[in-house]
């Protein structure tokens, strides 16, 4: 049992989590989801969603508010059934795994807790539950480093504190794989510094880790490869670095004719918007297509920022792509 | 098995609604037991059915009982807790089941606390004022093993209710409204089928002999079927639906 192995954090968090003993053949995916699909009445939530992770993968699950990530995790986990289609963990249904909690670790909200119970008592009725020690209690409590709060109860903590409790509750069985719903959620910048240093320390041992979240810019320097949904449809699979620097970024441009740039952006179909201070933002393109564009249009340019950071921004630049 | 029952009685224990439902059972029944034995009048007192209605004020154990059940089970949904519970154990009617189990030993200890208080203090109101104790020993053993068994068993309804509903709200209301308003009207417009229900087959496993009633093992049989019935149901209902 991989908990016996797990070592103190005092020499960085690295060591604390060794490789998985059980680890999977290197092609096999870990989360695989096959043509999910989730109707809630006239409602299609997620449609016919279908992607692979790899073993030692962070990747950020993206989307706007309601786009569907935080049900296709409910579908992972087994909290909801599929419509129809699949999602498998370790090639079975998450309901069929043998210890599900070693194997997999799941925060869906950071306010899933008992207002009025200790944070060591909601860890402790989860490890009773599944026969873990009560020493592995504290363990995560110190990995977590909410050991001194641990005999408060819930109501007390602050939101960041409540996200860490949450992480304890997954990190109880010692899993290969981390799933979490918007983690940083309410986090201030230490805390999510603090989640960033974790899962990479996490994911460093071959483990595997899958993170939603509405907002790129919070997970952008823990992930290495994005799945964007958008209505419940997956609209972007593809490593970070191809998101940031391919055509889904933005490009800002300062110049004194923005109108005259306009009209040759509209003439290639690209999307864009004027700002006031003789900025324009064009979407889903690159720097060196604007400054051709520019260039071609005799239109000086004072300044050009390639600039991907808003996820929102990287929508518009999809749909205008599809548009174009 | 044993670690999920396990698990579900520490979430029994770590918060403080089960102190908070213990002390308003043991107040509740301190004052009905007080107004009872001692406003009473003797000639109303003297019966064996008018002494059982004293020394079983204890049996209101019982919806407190079912609270407990109701709380176990709701307020996950409620905190959202029954998220992780699920998540550690994917099997929903383990948990299920371990929460009824867990209900029934919760009001195990409702039951003994509140049926002893519910008879020491009618017994000792009735020896203070000189009234000649009626119920024999069997009645007397039929007393106070009914109010435990009763109460233990109506953790288990509670259990179930609280998982049918799932809403704290709805549940509550609905047993308290069941069992102190409609099951009466039922029991007096149409006593054939008003005593199959839980509060009046626990008055028959008690031993009240009031008309109509059943006899006190087929009442104890009834509401052991409503606590198997409704836990199943619930279980039934929680492994098929959704978690939000």
């Amino acid at each position: 049992m991989a908990i016996e192995n797990q070592l103190e954090v005092e020499g960085g968090q690295r060591e604390a989590f060794p490789d998985p003993a059980r680890a999977p053949g290197p092609s096999e995916p870990v989360v695989r989801a096959e043509s999910l699909t989730k109707r809630f009445d006239s409602v299609v939530a997620v449609d016919d969603l279908s992607f692979e992770l790899e073993q030692g993968t962070i990747t950020g699950f993206l989307g706007p508010n309601g786009a569907g990530k935080t049900t296709t995790l409910r579908m992972l986990l087994g909290l909801a059934a599929p419509t129809s289609g699949r999602a498998l963990l370790f090639d079975r249904p998450y309901a069929h795994l043998a210890q599900p909690s070693r194997r997999v670790g799941a925060v869906l909200e950071a306010t899933d807790f008992h207002p009025g119970r200790s944070g060591r008592d909601h860890l402790r009725m989860l490890a009773e539950a599944v026969e873990l020690p009560r020493s592995r209690v504290e363990e995560v409590l110190r990995l977590v480093e909410l050991e001194a709060p641990a005999r408060r109860r819930v109501k007390t903590y602050s939101l960041g504190m409540r996200q860490r409790l949450g992480l304890a509750a997954a990190l109880l069985g010692d899993p290969e794989v981390l799933i979490l719903d918007e983690p940083a959620n309410g986090l201030d910048p230490g805390g999510v510094r603090w989640l960033r240093d974790f899962l990479r320390a996490f994911a460093a041992g071959q483990r595997t880790v899958l993170i939603s979240s509405h907002v790129l810019a919070e997970v952008a320097q823990t992930v290495d490869q994005v799945l964007i949904i958008n209505h419940g449809k997956l609209v972007v699979e593809s490593s970070l670095e191809q998101l940031m620097s391919g055509t889904a970024g933005s490009v800002r441009v300062r110049t004194p004719r923005t109108a005259r740039l306009g009209e040759a952006l509209a003439r290639a179909a690209i999307r864009f918007s004027v700002g006031n201070d003789q900025t324009l933002v064009a979407y889903g393109t690159t720097g060196e297509r604007i400054g051709d564009i520019a260039f071609a249009a005799n239109v000086p340019i004072h300044e050009l920022t390639g600039e991907s950071s808003s996820l929102e921004e990287i929508f518009l630049g999809l749909t205008a792509e599809q548009a174009a | 098995m044993t670690g999920q029952f396990r698990a579900e009685l520490l979430k029994i224990r770590s918060t403080r609604t089960t102190a908070g439902l213990v002390l308003g059972m043991v107040g509740l029944i301190l004052l009905f037991s007080l107004l009872t034995g001692l406003l009473t009048k003797v000639p109303s007192l003297v019966t064996l059915d008018d002494q059982r209605g004293l020394l079983a004020v204890g049996a209101l154990s019982g919806v407190f009982s079912a609270l407990a059940g109701i709380m176990l089970v709701t307020s996950e949904y409620r905190y959202g807790t029954i998220k992780p519970t699920f998540l550690f154990t994917p099997a929903r009617s383990r948990v299920l089941v371990a929460k009824a189990g867990a209900g029934v030993l919760a009001g195990t200890v409702f039951g003994i606390v509140g049926g002893a208080l519910g008879f020491g203090v009618g017994y000792a109101c009735l020896a203070g004022r000189g009234i000649h104790f009626a119920l024999d020993d069997r009645q007397t053993a039929l007393l106070l093993f009914g109010t435990v068994i009763g109460t233990a068993l109506w953790g288990a309804i509670g259990v179930g209710l609280g998982a049918i509903l799932r809403s704290q709200v709805a549940a509550i209301i609905g047993v308290l409204a069941w069992a102190f308003v409609a099951e009466s009207l039922l029991f007096a417009f149409l006593p054939g089928i008003g005593r199959l229900g839980p509060s009046h087959a626990e008055d028959a496993l008690i031993g009240f002999t009031t008309n109509h009633l059943l006899q006190a093992t087929p009442g104890g049989l009834v509401l052991v079927a409503w606590a198997v019935a409704l836990s199943l149901l619930g279980t039934t209902l929680a492994a098929r639906r959704d978690v939000d």
